[in-house]
């Protein structure tokens, strides 16, 4: 579904991601891992269109997208659940959560409650007076309100207290289980190659090893960088 | 009593000029970052325009409303594209720079154009109600209500509609508006037409209300500057409340103190409430 190869991207004269190739296959869960500053998030975020490529290219659905405009690269059907939540703290979890659909028509906003709950209860509060995992589920529920076909998470554990770590990562199964596509950047490593299908290994910008999760989870080189036991 | 009822009413009609004004200002400034302050300028050029199609040209004064209020969208757009666009990722100062050669500009044009003498929009609204001892000129009943409507379709767009919607959004987090789907080079083409409009309107109540010259503009958008931050920077609400403040001190200071130290009496008491409330009024702390 997604393939990207050789892509090269970064920011001013500084490069990033040296030139790496990854994929997405129609759904699967795909997990990032790797030390911070090692070029996940900079590849999602040239995937989404927040960040230009140097050179290599992105494709979705056999379609050329690279350095298509963002809003181009929603409409095809690829949505980010950006790194830090970033909702929009002034307006209400219901202006957020009808921004998430503004790519396309109509809005169905009940089983998004019925599946967060959390929302439903704070459906007239500003966004910015929620607790940060409360942020993260109307983050990912805004998301899913376009109906994408990939999902992409950035970080969605960071900064979130241990508890609400593992209700996010049990948030992220259950959409998997819906049969959603995702792509997945976090620091938590476990809690990614146990999400994940298959994963790819981040060293300073360059893909150095890929496998399954549990293959990873179990790779000596993981264990002792990642891992930690 | 009378006498202070009397002023207030006519502190929200010049209140009303001020929200207007504020308000176009205050969703660039929300969506940019900058400073527009050839705003004033370009508001009282629909002024003359207006002027010079109902006096020059003969067209009827509504005809003449529209004609100036769609010129002014066109060329808030042509602003925004022009001027501003090739600095978005610039140093903010370099926008700045640009909105001060942008007033000159303008007011330049105005000049050229229109004349240095002092214009009044001629209108056939000359009968005065009386309400309870209270007088009320028909013109500025009308510049209340044009006002009032304004800003009540503003608040509409901005709160109801899709595309108002998204204009909050990207003031709040161009990224994340990004991530929505959002269009967000169209934003600013959008928001500069709105503000454009509203400056217009602005312009021909000026116009019509009392007079207009060179400088009145750029006298204008201080006022605008000052209410914005008397409201709170960015906030719609804000600018409406801060703008109904200013005009009405400036109103009341005029009755009962001096109307030469009006200014000064209106600004007085906004540095007194920023002392209060450093955020403005309606801001967020």
């Amino acid at each position: 579904m997604l393939e990207i190869r050789d892509l090269r991207t970064g920011y001013g004269p500084i490069e990033v991601v040296h030139g790496i190739d990854l994929d997405v296959r129609e759904g699967e869960c795909v997990a990032l891992i790797g030390a911070n500053g090692a070029g996940k998030s900079s590849t999602l975020k040239t995937v989404c269109g927040l960040l230009p490529a140097r050179s290599g290219q992105i494709r979705f659905d056999g379609q050329d997208i690279t350095n298509r405009k963002g809003h181009a690269i929603v409409q095809a059907g690829i949505t980010m659940c950006p790194e830090g939540r970033q909702v929009f703290p002034g307006m209400t979890v219901m202006q957020n959560l009808r921004l998430g659909a503004y790519a396309r028509k109509g809005a169905d906003l009940d089983w998004m409650l019925d599946m967060f709950p959390i929302l439903r209860e704070r459906a007239n509060q500003a966004a910015g007076t929620l607790s940060g995992g409360e942020q993260e589920m109307l983050a990912i529920a805004r998301a899913l309100m376009s109906q994408p076909r990939l999902c992409i998470f950035d970080e969605p554990s960071l900064g979130l207290a241990p508890k609400i770590v593992a209700e996010v990562a049990q948030t992220i199964a259950s959409i998997k289980a819906m049969g959603m596509t995702i792509l997945l950047v976090e620091q938590n490593s476990l809690m990614a190659l146990r999400l994940a299908d298959r994963a790819y290994l981040f060293e300073a910008g360059e893909i150095v090893l890929e496998g399954t999760g549990a293959e990873l989870q179990t790779h000596p080189e993981v264990v002792k960088a990642y891992l930690g036991h | 009593m009378t006498e202070i009822l009397q002023q207030i009413i006519n502190g929200i009609a010049i209140g009303g000029v001020y929200v207007l004004i504020a308000l176009g200002l205050t969703i660039v400034f929300g969506i940019l970052g900058i400073a527009h302050f050839a705003h004033g300028s370009v508001s009282m050029f629909g002024g003359y325009l207006t002027f010079f199609l109902v006096v020059q040209q003969g067209l009827p004064l509504v005809l003449a409303i529209a004609i100036a209020l769609v010129t002014g969208m066109v060329l808030g757009v042509l602003i925004e594209l022009l001027a501003y666009r090739p600095l978005r990722n610039a140093n903010h100062i370099n926008a700045f720079i640009v909105a001060l050669g942008l007033t000159m500009m303008v007011e330049g044009a105005n000049l050229q154009f229109f004349g240095a003498e002092q214009i009044v929009i001629p209108t056939n609204a000359s009968r005065v109600f009386d309400i309870g001892g209270l007088t009320l000129p028909e013109l500025r009943l009308y510049v209340i209500l044009g006002a009032a409507v304004l800003i009540a379709a503003m608040t509409i767009f901005v709160e109801e509609t899709k595309t108002g919607q998204a204009i909050r959004a990207v003031a709040e987090n161009r990224d994340a508006a990004i991530l929505m789907g959002i269009n967000v080079q169209m934003i600013p083409l959008v928001v500069f037409a709105i503000s454009t409009a509203l400056g217009v309107a602005a312009g021909v109540m000026v116009g019509s209300l009392f007079a207009i010259a060179p400088g009145v503009g750029e006298g204008l958008v201080v006022k605008g500057f000052a209410v914005l931050i008397l409201g709170g920077l960015g906030s719609i609400p804000g600018a409406v409340v801060g703008g109904i403040v200013l005009g009405v001190t400036e109103a009341l200071a005029a009755g009962f103190i001096s109307s030469a130290y009006k200014d000064v009496i209106a600004f007085i008491v906004m540095i007194a409430v920023l002392l209060l409330r450093p955020q403005g009024l309606m801001g967020r702390a």
